[in-house]
């Protein structure tokens, strides 16, 4: 019942169809990591979220709490700016730039951080 | 009835697709027989079939990878992170939460009535009746302490309580009053009674301090929640402490970055590539103070009353139990290179990673494999021996 030629014919539609949706896989993946989209969480909620990619002016966005906070975010980047926190770890952290990044208050109970998959570590251990 | 729904969720795309298959060969019967040239358009039929059921075979086997819960949680004085893959990925994060919730509950010093507070107040009294879960992190706490000659040591807490680093108003105490908080040091004062399920301390005054173990003990028993809610794939981070249960929903290994100890969070020195295993790193970095110059971390060396000068700036272990892991992270942070890597080479299944203060970079054999110098600062060195 098969020819040969049918036989070629059902390899070439698997390998297109292998191709296409090894495609489809690296495109979506290439574009949910090269639109950065920061989150600011408080008390595991998430409170406001920013498409950095989209910002033309620089932002400053109040947080309160037990303590008080300022985050910037830029084109691109976000930060703690400043904190009245004891320990203003979360102002040392400096700027996020990579998706994955994170950077968080524990006294305040407040975390930023840059959504979606780090290409190259799932976490770091400190 | 909620297992049910969960299954008929389940198996939806499964029976969509099998009508959809359905679907398309009534129309391609009828194509089929409008047409004349029976013999081509069977081909074409087949053709298209077969595209359809590759289609759905890969859309099924992506299906599978949901995206995965991540949710983040304050407790035990510091930040939790979980990303948990599976179907009940959210039940078992939430449950997760609730448990480290409640651990914190048992053994914090911070809240005053919890069981190790008793304990503490019972100082030189009597025992103290303990959960099963105090009792095992302070037994492990007490074996590790036995192991490392003390250099980990959970009757640290008058020591840390004085010097004040988790507080806000640390502060530098003067030598002889360290020379008599010394005197209240000594992990042997701390005597357990498995009949009665009771601890006690020998002299008034001492305080246990479980700081330097709970959060181990946290990730076990979180791993042990995820398992019994049938999760395969997870990831927790308890401040700095990564456990990892199984591989990333993809089936590759979890990829873990050790921090960089003189950059800020998130920037690392290296990568470890891990399965089911607790990754617990001790550093100067974590938590300090600085006075007349001089700066001042948050590991006290229980034989000296000071922040631990052993010419360590970090040390990472990896081994199965998240509990021994926190232990034994602090235990050779103190005891430095050359006894903690002693320590390390004489267990079996625990692997480490030191980084001495003039930056340089050693790993136990075990990890050779498993371990990637990856430094974006150029200023580490990674010392490759044997």
């Amino acid at each position: 019942m098969f020819k040969k030629a049918d036989i070629i014919l059902v390899v070439i539609i698997i390998i297109v169809a292998a191709i296409g949706y090894a495609g489809i896989t690296i495109y979506r993946t290439a574009a949910a990591n090269d639109v950065k989209i920061a989150e600011i969480i408080q008390d595991s909620k998430v409170i406001r979220t920013i498409n950095l990619d989209a910002l033309k002016s620089p932002l400053r966005i109040q947080v309160s709490g037990d303590y008080h906070e300022v985050i910037l975010a830029e084109k691109g980047r976000i930060r703690f700016e400043d904190a009245d926190c004891p320990d203003r770890i979360c102002v040392k952290t400096g700027w996020l730039t990579k998706v994955g990044e994170s950077a968080s208050c524990v006294p305040n109970r407040v975390m930023i951080k840059i959504k979606g998959e780090s290409q190259k570590v799932d976490g770091v251990t400190y | 009835m909620i297992n049910l729904k969960n299954k008929l969720y389940l198996i939806m795309p499964y029976i969509r697709s099998i009508l959809n298959i359905i679907q398309i060969n009534k129309i391609i019967i009828v194509i089929c027989k409008l047409s004349q040239r029976q013999v081509f358009m069977k081909k074409i039929v087949f053709a298209v079939l077969l595209v359809c059921t590759v289609g759905i075979v890969v859309y099924l086997c992506s299906a599978k990878s949901d995206k995965p819960v991540e949710q983040q949680g304050f407790y035990m004085g510091t930040i939790i992170s979980e990303r948990v893959s599976g179907h009940n990925a959210k039940k078992a994060a939430d449950q997760a939460m609730e448990e480290i919730k409640r651990l914190e509950g048992l053994m914090t010093i911070n809240a005053n009535d919890s069981e190790i507070d008793k304990l503490n107040a019972a100082a030189g009294k009597n025992p103290v009746k303990l959960s099963k879960e105090s009792m095992y992190v302070l037994k492990t706490a007490l074996k590790y302490a036995g192991l490392s000659n003390g250099a980990f040591d959970v009757t640290v807490g008058p020591l840390v309580k004085t010097w004040g680093v988790f507080t806000d108003h640390p502060r530098v105490p003067a030598q002889n009053e360290i020379n008599n908080l010394l005197k209240l040091v000594n992990y042997r004062d701390v005597q357990i009674d498995q009949t009665n399920g009771t601890a006690a301390l020998r002299n008034p005054g001492q305080i246990v301090d479980l700081g330097g173990i709970a959060k181990g003990y946290a990730g076990d028993a979180v791993i042990d929640i995820y398992k019994k809610n049938g999760i395969k794939s997870a990831y927790i981070d308890l401040g700095g402490n990564v456990v990892v249960l199984g591989s990333k929903p993809d089936g590759s290994p979890w990829r873990v970055g050790i921090q960089n100890p003189r950059a800020p969070t998130g920037k690392y020195i290296g990568i470890l590539n891990v399965t089911n295993k607790a990754v617990v790193t001790s550093g100067d970095y974590e938590r300090y103070f600085e006075m007349d110059g001089k700066r001042y971390h948050h590991i006290l060396d229980p034989h000296t009353g000071y922040p631990s000068n052993s010419g360590l700036i970090s040390t990472t272990i990896i081994t199965d139990s998240s509990t021994e892991a926190d232990a034994l992270s602090t235990a050779t942070f103190v005891l430095g290179l050359e006894k903690g890597k002693k320590l390390v080479e004489s267990l079996k299944g625990v692997e480490a990673v030191f980084i001495t203060a003039d930056k340089k970079i050693y790993i136990t054999k075990g990890l050779k494999n498993i371990f990637t110098f990856d430094d974006e600062s150029k200023e580490y060195t990674y010392v490759q021996e044997g």
